[in-house]
């Protein structure tokens, strides 16, 4: 393995195979150079930056830049150790990308990203003390700090006519909590910049002190409509972790699993965009077929979300002979019934008229701030964890990526569709040949995990890419999750996708890209 | 006696029916999106369980704010008992007049502006100054379609319109069809219907009537609510009995009031239908594209003035 990607790593520093990434150490003050090297001039794809307090066992703060290598299907990660200072060079500048990701360190860990352009915490708000760093190993998660009264600094446009709306954290519908904050000049919106964090829970926090089973619930309940998605991926990393192969027959269980929660998701989605533009028919239709897949996830798990059917080693259930036959005929139907209510749509003049030239993100703004799934997709970036790295059955199933080329609303509306067709077919394929009898779903037998180890972990969920990141400590236990959901990236092009539309067509631009507000505050 | 009856009966008629019309617009809305819908009578509980409501205002309010629900709702009561219902010749000199009716209603939508910038909210504002934008646009194309009907009719009263167009021969009015065309396009845009406004919709950005009223709660919103339907109950009278006038009552004769009762009651249902089914059939506008409906609507009443 560290043969193949030798020439990646520079060649003054050794690397080391841990789980299933190759680390090396940088000092503090090269690291830029590293890493801007693997960037632009490898072209390698940045997954996550992300640090750890490792100051009990090592007396320094670690901070890891996870880099995928497509080709070799290999991750690169070098790290900096710091020890005796706080400080550390920011990517930001030449690395868009890096840019929240640095925020978020700065918040939970207290190490400040020197040349960092945007100072402002990340997810925690000004009533949270400026000097507690939850993520440090010394902080007590289940104290509550005292309330502190900062302040927190909009943008602010000024000229003649220009006004602001603040609008949430508490809306009108019955949606997660999150405030967005418009400069609007008359109808049209010169800027727009969206606040989370309302939703915070202290999930990385929780992944360190709960155990094995728990964690994998947690997993589930990170964002709840990706729950398989998200426990699949964190599964993944332990059985990686714990050297356990998964089950084969579970492998193509998860396929048919993991694509009935894009369907669901989708059809809510297309229904849902149809809805806000007062297309009611295909609104009313789009919750009609996510129900009826949801009531399928019951039948076939007890649980219309998919909770708690990932654990290590495979799948809680499985799906019998009698029940194959049944779900490939139920699903023919759903698909038909679907593909009518898109030709109904297709021959809505005023329905296209609203979706086409909405919310654009162009190739460029989606290539810099690293979006991903359907959003990337949309604007032309065939990136799928799916066929870049696939894991579960994928590598023998059949994918073509779905893209669109306008980086529009209409644009995100097909890439849907081109999904749920795709993930049909997944379903079919993948139960036509799911192998061996039905006992063999689960891998048995105990098994402990490496020491001082980094996983990385990846499965695309219906929203995008999910990664985690997963590291042991010197006795084997997990001393650091940290989780990526793709809503995390892809909430900072929406402050590019909202400019120059007018203020009525916002719902709609946000509801085509459908983020989760849970994932991202964790 | 019988007068006094039908008095009673005209005054009353738009605010005792007119939550039953949105009710039964719901109900048809339901039924063509395969829904099963609540029943025709909920819009009246809902505006029984606003009245028994407390009340939140905000503190920055001024009289306007408590005074706007009062005026509005008092002004469609008196548009609403001046409008020919069932009967031609319930008519007054002082109210029953095309400009009057027009204007009063303008009124209504300005306090109704007024009340939404009044507490300060940024959802207020953009509401008042969406509901302006589209008022300003569609007073046009509703003057002219009245003017189309009254021209032809020698009056500007809107009873003796009904009188004289229904007796008027089928084949001079053209006009009035083309008018009713412009009429019906300033019926949604005015009540804030599909292709203009969304009146179930959540999404608070999109919102035009329902982002003014976005303060309001309780007893001052029933009346707001309550108003709302008076105005298209309104305008669905006015469609009804000044384009296609038949049937309508033009003396007190059991009979012929019967038969005008029966005569309206299916004409406000085709109304109710048709604004069902533009709902249902197509999405909403932009709102950039709102003032060219507006203004098709205002071309379709010129050409209709041209014809006659």
């Amino acid at each position: 393995m560290l043969e193949n990607i030798r020439h990646y790593i520079p060649e003054k520093f050794t690397a080391r195979m841990s789980g299933n990434t190759a680390l090396f150490e940088v000092p503090a003050d090269e690291i830029v150079d590293v890493v801007t090297k693997l960037y632009a001039v490898h072209s390698l794809s940045l997954k996550m930056i992300t640090a750890a307090d490792e100051r009990n066992e090592h007396g320094c703060f670690k901070i890891f830049y996870v880099f995928f290598a497509p080709e070799e299907r290999a991750f690169i990660v070098p790290f900096i150790a710091l020890r005796n200072r706080e400080e550390f060079p920011s990517c930001a500048p030449v690395i868009h990308k890096a840019w929240n990701y640095e925020r978020k360190i700065k918040t939970f860990f207290g190490l400040t990203p020197v040349g960092h352009p945007d100072p402002r915490p990340l997810i925690l708000h000004e009533n949270w003390p400026a000097d507690v760093f939850p993520l440090r190993k010394d902080f007590n998660g289940k104290e509550r700090p005292p309330r502190a009264h900062g302040r927190y600094d909009f943008q602010r446009v000024e000229g003649e006519g220009v006004y602001e709306i603040p609008v949430g954290p508490i809306h009108a519908g019955i949606i997660e909590p999150g405030h967005f904050r418009f400069n609007v000049a008359g109808e049209e919106i010169l800027s727009l910049e969206p606040r989370l964090g309302f939703v915070h829970k202290g999930t990385e926090k929780l992944f360190e002190t709960l155990p094995l089973e728990k964690k994998i619930r947690l997993s589930g309940k990170i964002s709840g409509d990706s729950s398989f998605s998200h426990s699949l991926a964190f599964c993944q990393a332990i059985e990686r972790l714990g050297g356990v192969k998964a089950a084969e027959r579970s492998k193509y269980l998860r396929v048919v699993y993991a694509e009935l929660e894009r369907l669901a998701n989708h059809f809510g989605d297309i229904g849902a965009i149809m809805l806000d533009t007062g297309f009611n028919f295909g609104g009313a239709n789009g919750g009609r077929l996510r129900e009826m897949v949801m009531q399928i996830n019951e039948r076939l798990t007890g649980s219309r979300f998919l909770r708690m059917v990932n654990v290590i080693g495979g799948v809680s259930r499985d799906i019998t002979k009698e029940e194959k036959g049944k779900l490939i005929e139920e699903l023919r139907r759903i698909i038909n019934d679907f593909s009518q209510v898109i030709d109904v749509a297709e021959n809505s003049a005023s329905l296209l008229n609203r979706l086409k030239d909405t919310g654009v993100v162009s190739h460029e703004v989606a290539r810099d701030h690293g979006a991903t799934g359907v959003a990337a997709k949309a604007a032309g970036i065939a990136h799928d964890v799916r066929a870049d790295h696939p894991y579960a059955a994928y590598p023998h199933c059949d994918l073509a990526v779905a893209t669109g080329k306008e980086g529009d609303v209409n644009a995100r509306f097909y890439v849907r569709i081109k999904e749920v067709y795709s993930s049909y077919k997944l379903i079919k394929e993948a139960l036509e040949k799911l192998p061996g009898g039905s006992d063999t779903v689960t891998a048995g037998g105990g098994f402990s995990l490496e020491k001082n180890a980094v996983v990385v972990s990846m499965v695309e969920g219906w929203r995008g890419e999910i990664v985690y990141v997963v590291m042991t400590d010197g006795q084997g236990d997990i001393s650091r999750v940290d989780v990526r959901d793709p809503s995390f990236l892809n909430w900072s092009l929406i402050e590019h996708a909202g400019p120059g539309n007018i203020v009525p067509d916002f719902p709609l631009i946000n509801k085509s890209f459908n983020l989760s507000y849970s994932g991202n505050d964790l | 006696m019988t007068l006094g009856i039908l008095w009673t009966m005209q005054i009353l008629c738009i605010p005792a029916l007119s939550p039953l019309i949105i009710g039964v617009i719901r109900k048809i809305k339901a039924v063509l999106q395969n829904r099963k819908g609540a029943s025709v009578l909920q819009p009246y509980r809902d505006i029984w369980k606003l009245l028994h409501k407390d009340e939140v205002i905000s503190a920055d309010a001024s009289w306007i704010f408590r005074f706007a629900p009062l005026a509005i709702f008092a002004i469609t009561l008196v548009v609403g008992a001046s409008v020919p219902v069932f009967a031609s010749f319930m008519a007054n000199g002082f109210t029953s007049d095309i400009l009057v009716i027009v204007y009063l209603m303008a009124a209504a939508t300005f306090f109704v502006a007024l009340a939404g910038m009044d507490t300060g909210s940024a959802f207020g504002g953009f509401g008042s100054s969406r509901e302006v934008t589209v008022a300003a646009l569609a007073e046009g194309g509703l003057l002219f379609s009245l003017l189309t009907v009254a021209l032809m009719s020698g009056t500007s009263n809107v009873f003796r319109v009904a009188e004289t167009i229904a007796s008027a021969e089928l084949t001079s009015m053209l006009p009035a069809f083309f008018a009713f065309a412009g009429f019906f396009i300033v019926l949604l845009a005015e009540n804030k219907r599909f292709p203009f406004d969304n009146p179930s919709t959540h999404l608070e950005l999109t919102m035009i009537h329902e982002a003014m009223i976005l303060e309001y709660s309780g007893k001052r919103l029933a009346l707001i609510e309550w108003a709302s339907a008076n105005k298209l109950m309104i305008f669905i009278a006015l469609g009804a009995n000044l384009f296609f006038p038949w049937g309508i009552a033009h003396d007190a004769s059991m009979v012929a009031l019967a038969g005008a009762l029966v005569a309206f009651a299916i004409k406000a249902l085709a109304f109710c239908a048709s604004i069902a089914v533009v709902e249902s059939v197509i999405a909403k506008l932009r709102f950039f594209r709102l003032p060219d409906v507006l203004f098709v609507s205002f071309i379709l009443s010129v050409i209709a003035i041209g014809l006659i």
